[in-house]
């Protein structure tokens, strides 16, 4: 959707439930449907591509979570597929329109209401485990202080480092591709990991 | 969850031509033929009671009739009304006037056949045939609207449903009142409401899964 078509919604909210104030658009939108009962699909197209922007601010208003807008403004279109039938030409298109978005959104705030009385949503900021280790956000950010620490590290001992502890390679598979010895690479780790512990302020766990 | 855009290309595709829908009342009118039918066929192979000729004398049961009769027609009227979007829901409450004289012919029933009621006299016989009468109206009733409302599950179950039970329970209650041939004791009235009451209930709790039944998939 377009954002040219999207700024039209704000005019459109004239029409209020039940009392109709009557838009161009509402004519032309009555025009629409009547030629898309007829079977004719561009007009059924604009209209749709019309009416979307406009359902999803009448979806805003009463809908809470972003995401079931969208899920609200698709179930009122497939609702108007539905029954386009049971559009009269002669009356004007803009009660028809709400009194059906409305129906259907509150039949799914209803049945998001139903569903959320049993279940919990597992969202990122929540944790997915009880244990405080499965803690994934924490340990993220642990993680990009750690990699900078690293950064940090003279050259010799960065290399260590990344061979042995992030790429976990043995003594001699680091050896062979760093072009040092086990015991250089050896004394390098020590000292990285002592340093390590130093830039991340704690003395601990972490041995 | 596919993209909107999507979606409406995909219902794009799918526009068949569909024909309009007629006025809510001349489909109201269309089902009320077809309950006439029901009835003037039942009048052909039932018999109408021998007594009816002298039971139309009586006002009592001439108003009941009479108002069992207006609630059918505008309680139909009400449920074609309701199964479009834009109608206003204040369309349940159409048939009220009339069912609160039905309701009240049938209390006085009551009240002055109360009397007449003795303990172990209760026509326990007749409840088969009245029984059969009920689902031999009914059902064809209640199957026709919700085959003419099934669009309306998508829109107002509930509400067209109560409705819907209680057109077909006073068009049922009709037949009752001119067919069977018991008196018009306590036992029949209560009949008449408590089937009455039965579909509206029976409407309200499941006409939300009745319609998905008959739904356009």
């Amino acid at each position: 959707m377009s954002s040219g078509q999207s700024s039209r919604g704000p005019g459109l909210s004239l029409v209020k439930e039940g009392s109709a104030v009557r838009s161009a658009h509402e004519l032309d939108w009555s025009i629409y449907m009547a030629r898309a009962q007829d079977g004719d699909r561009e007009a059924y197209r604009r209209l749709l591509e019309e009416i979307t922007p406009y359902l999803r601010s009448l979806a805003t208003r009463r809908v809470p979570n972003r995401r079931d807008v969208e899920d609200a403004v698709q179930d009122a279109l497939v609702t108007i597929h539905a029954v386009r039938h049971t559009y009269d030409p002669a009356r004007p298109f803009g009660p028809w329109l709400v009194a059906i978005a409305n129906r259907r959104i509150v039949d799914g705030l209803r049945r998001r209401g139903r569903t959320g009385a049993r279940e919990t949503p597992l969202d990122a900021e929540h944790e997915t485990f009880a244990a405080p280790d499965a803690n994934y956000h924490e340990a993220a950010s642990e993680a990009r202080a750690l990699r900078e620490a690293v950064e940090r590290l003279p050259p010799g001992q960065r290399e260590a480092v990344r061979l042995l502890k992030l790429k976990e390679m043995s003594l001699k598979e680091a050896a062979a591709v760093s072009g040092m010895t086990v015991a250089a690479l050896k004394v390098a780790t020590h000292r990285a990991l002592k340093r390590l512990r130093k830039m991340l302020g704690r003395q601990d766990r972490r041995a | 969850m596919i993209a909107t855009p999507d979606l409406v290309e995909s219902l794009v595709a799918n526009a068949a031509p569909v024909g309009r829908l007629r006025p809510p009342v001349a489909r109201a009118v269309g089902w009320l033929l077809f309950a006439a039918l029901m009835l003037a066929l039942l009048a052909v192979s039932h018999e109408v009671r021998p007594d009816l000729a002298l039971r139309l004398r009586q006002p009592e049961f001439v108003i009941g009739i009479a108002a069992s009769l207006a609630t059918g027609v505008l309680a139909a009227i009400a449920s074609f009304l309701l199964s479009i979007p834009d109608r206003s829901r204040l369309w349940l409450f159409l048939p009220l006037p009339a069912l609160f004289v039905w309701v009240a012919t049938i209390g006085y029933g009551c009240l002055i056949n109360w009397v007449s009621l003795q303990p172990g006299s209760l026509p326990f016989g007749d409840e088969a045939g009245c029984l059969a009468l009920l689902v031999l109206t009914g059902v064809p009733l209640s199957l026709a609207m919700l085959i003419m409302l099934r669009h309306a599950a998508l829109l107002a179950p509930t509400r067209v449903a109560i409705s819907g039970g209680l057109a077909v329970a006073a068009v049922t209650a009709t037949a009752l009142s001119i067919f069977h041939n018991h008196d018009a004791s306590a036992i029949i009235l209560i009949w008449n409401l408590g089937t009455a009451a039965l579909l509206v209930a029976l409407g309200g709790a499941f006409g939300r899964r009745m319609f998905s039944w008959v739904a356009p998939h």
